[in-house]
């Protein structure tokens, strides 16, 4: 109902303030403007992603200092505490970085969020900032128009600061004029009224406009053209801090628990800070007036004292929130609990991690891991194994042979379930991904998981049509065509474990050509099957129908040993580009495979040797 | 594979390097890539010492005849690699 009610409300108010007062065209265009601004900024800061500010927030997880220090920094460069928050929950929603260094972080941009209205107050109010709006917004489109990314994001930004000036002189103007025409400070009002009905427009006000930026712009702007009183300033300010917790809490509904946490320790921080601020609110302004006295800022400059105030309150809500920053977490811990493991659900790519080129690449990589531990586990129990006991094995074979009893689950229900609706979602995820402006090695990166993926499903469906063959000759000794499903079943085992090991193994230590080895077992035993099927039906130890079902499935089997062994090598492939060169240069081609040594001895033909 | 297939797929690779096409391997790089086949050996040798059945054994054999000859050529690519570098360092 409020949702519905929210844009008539604006419209109309907008109308009414038009038909009041033509100035008030020019207070309300500046806003716009300058929110306008704040966006192109974003956008500009956005093209930069993928180097730099990701590389930094990574490296923002080491200590609590370090993603405070991050949070001040990079919120004074880009202006936006907002744009900081967004980041922080895509980077914490992709497993990037910890909860901890997202809370620090966000303490962080509180602090770097207040540079804007020392900006505006110290610099904006006093030069003629328009005169520099202009030029920048004609070269920026110059640059915003060239082929480098680099080149377009300085457009972006210059056009965003250029729109800033703009916004924030035209808020001057009207602010100027407005004043000759009607006196807003006849609505001041003084206590604890004017200080509790002032927060809650202010936090309005943010909302709205979804910038504290802006709406500290129109504080001070209003405040140095006389239409508010210090005093509703100053409680403006403080509404403010509270209002532009929407941002997070928006971009914390496509996020997951963990950026929802992050939203939450943003509201709470907001909210303590500017209890604290007005419950303190004396002895705050006193200490601003010894600060204003000690730094020169003359008596009657409210803007700048104001900007003093912003600091101040921002400051003491950090020190305030800092020792108690642990016990945040276990709060946050305790409020928005981990939600169950839902194998079925992908973990990483939730809408969050879209817009980031790091984020993106780290969450496709993890979610097709995620694809593969289930497809492992479907694997290992479609063959009646399982999992622990197999990477426990000293004895794969003998592990495997022990491994009778059938585990009674629906494979097909299963594959539906925690394989299909996971590689849906990848492929969901390359597509929108693809459709977007992401770079080309980002892309090429992405495009490649989603092949892995499509090599894992089809390993499982492989393993799908094994089963009830592999089951049937398996549950009890059957003579040779038990042994021989006990050796398909032994060999697709041995796979598994193999890239267990890459997987567990120092990634400065592995290399995908481990598993060489295994191509070329496998290639030798699938071109021995038929002489071995051969030789034991002239032995009549197997009858011809088995023999059919055992061709047939070991078809099946050695496909998925080859897509596994294809998957892992291309998840595992090197990093480093002349890495991968070399990697490649060095590794077997597929029609080398069969010409390499034989493998002399597997299990499947121990008893059976041709 | 013989170090005639590699061969190909070095001259391949210089190929791609000149148009830009492939990053710049250096000695370095193989060394690196030496180094964890190396680490592969030494952990089958280990395997080797504590495997008692036969058919382990052999296959555990197997596997390092596989490396051993993936070192070979890691090897010769260093080589290959290592004067390629030389030739183009500016001389004097």
């Amino acid at each position: 109902m409020l949702k519905r009610l929210f844009l008539p409300s604006i419209l109309l108010v907008l109308a009414f303030g038009f038909w009041a007062s033509s100035d008030f065209q020019d207070i309300a265009a500046g806003v716009a403007i300058f929110l306008f601004g704040m966006l192109m900024l974003e956008d500009g800061f956005k093209l930069f992603s993928g180097g730099f500010l990701e590389r930094a927030l990574e490296k923002a997880t080491g200590s609590i200092s370090k993603s405070l220090g991050f949070g001040i920094l990079a919120t004074t460069i880009m202006q936006s505490s907002s744009l900081v928050s967004v980041i922080t929950i895509s980077f914490l929603s992709a497993g990037l970085i910890s909860l901890l260094a997202g809370v620090g972080i966000i303490f962080g941009a509180n602090i770097g969020t207040t540079t804007g209205a020392w900006l505006v107050a110290g610099f904006g109010l006093k030069v003629k900032i328009s005169t520099y709006a202009l030029p920048m917004l004609a070269v920026s489109i110059v640059l915003v128009f060239q082929k480098s990314k680099y080149l377009r994001g300085t457009g972006y930004v210059l056009a965003g600061l250029g729109f800033l000036f703009l916004g924030i002189h035209h808020m001057k103007e009207g602010f100027e004029a407005f004043k000759d025409q009607f006196d807003l400070t006849r609505f001041a009002m003084t206590g604890l009224a004017g200080l509790i009905v002032y927060t809650l427009v202010g936090a309005a006000a943010t909302v709205v406009m979804q910038s504290s930026h802006a709406t500290m712009v129109l504080i001070i702007t209003a405040l140095s053209a006389q239409q508010i009183s210090y005093e509703n300033a100053l409680a403006l300010a403080i509404g403010a801090n509270i209002g532009t917790t929407i941002t997070a809490i928006i971009g914390a509904f496509t996020s997951n628990f963990q950026g929802k946490r992050l939203a939450l320790a943003h509201l709470i921080f907001n909210l303590v800070t500017a209890g604290a601020a007005l419950v303190f609110i004396s002895p705050i302004r006193d200490m601003v007036e010894n600060i204003s006295w000690l730094v020169g800022i003359p008596e009657s400059d409210y803007a700048l004292k104001l900007a003093v105030f912003h600091t101040v309150f921002n400051m003491l809500g950090v020190a305030l929130m800092l020792p108690l920053i642990h016990k945040l977490i276990a709060l946050l811990e305790h409020v928005i609990v981990q939600p169950a493991e839902d194998l079925s659900q992908p973990k990483y790519l939730s809408e969050a991690v879209d817009e980031f080129p790091q984020t993106i690449r780290v969450a496709m990589r993890q979610e097709v891991h995620h694809l593969y531990e289930n497809a492992v586990e479907l694997i290992a129990h479609g063959l009646n194994l399982h999992r622990d006991d197999l990477f426990a094995s000293r004895d794969v074979a003998a592990t495997v042979a022990n491994s009778r009893r059938q585990i009674d689950f629906d494979i097909d229900e299963r594959y539906e379930l925690r394989i299909k609706t996971l590689y849906s979602a990848i492929v969901e995820f390359a597509t929108r991904i693809g459709a977007t402006d992401v770079p080309a090695d980002v892309m090429e990166e992405i495009y490649s998981m989603r092949d892995i993926a499509e090599r894992i499903v089809r390993a499982v469906k492989a393993v799908k049509h094994l089963r009830r063959n592999a089951t049937r000759y398996t549950e009890y000794a059957q003579g040779d065509i038990t042994e021989l499903y006990n050796g398909l079943r032994t060999e697709i085992a041995r796979i598994l474990v193999e890239i267990r090991k890459l997987e567990l193994a120092d990634p400065e230590d592995r290399s995908s050509l481990w598993l060489d080895q295994e191509r070329i077992t496998v290639e030798n035993n699938a071109k021995s099957t038929n002489g071995i099927i051969e030789s034991l039906i002239r032995e009549r130890k197997v009858n011809a129908t088995m023999a059919t079902s055992f061709l047939n499935d070991s078809n099946y089997a050695y496909s998925a040993m080859r897509e596994l062994l294809s998957a892992a090598r291309a998840y595992y492939i090197e990093s480093e580009d002349a890495m991968i060169e070399v990697e490649r240069i060095l590794a077997l081609e597929d029609d080398e495979l069969g010409e390499l040594i034989p493998d002399p001895v597997s299990d499947r033909l121990e008893s059976h040797p041709q | 594979m013989g170090l005639k297939s590699i061969a190909e797929k070095l001259d391949k690779y210089f190929g791609r390097l000149e148009s830009g096409k492939a990053a710049k391997i250096k000695p370095s790089h193989v060394a690196k890539v030496i180094a964890k086949l190396h680490a592969k050996q030494n952990e089958l040798l280990e395997e080797l010492r504590d495997a008692d059945k036969p058919s382990k054994k052999t296959r555990i054999e197997s596997k390092l005849v596989t490396v051993a000859g993936q070192i070979e050529r890691a090897e010769w690519l260093q080589e290959k690699i290592s004067a390629e570098d030389a030739s183009a360092a500016p001389s004097g």
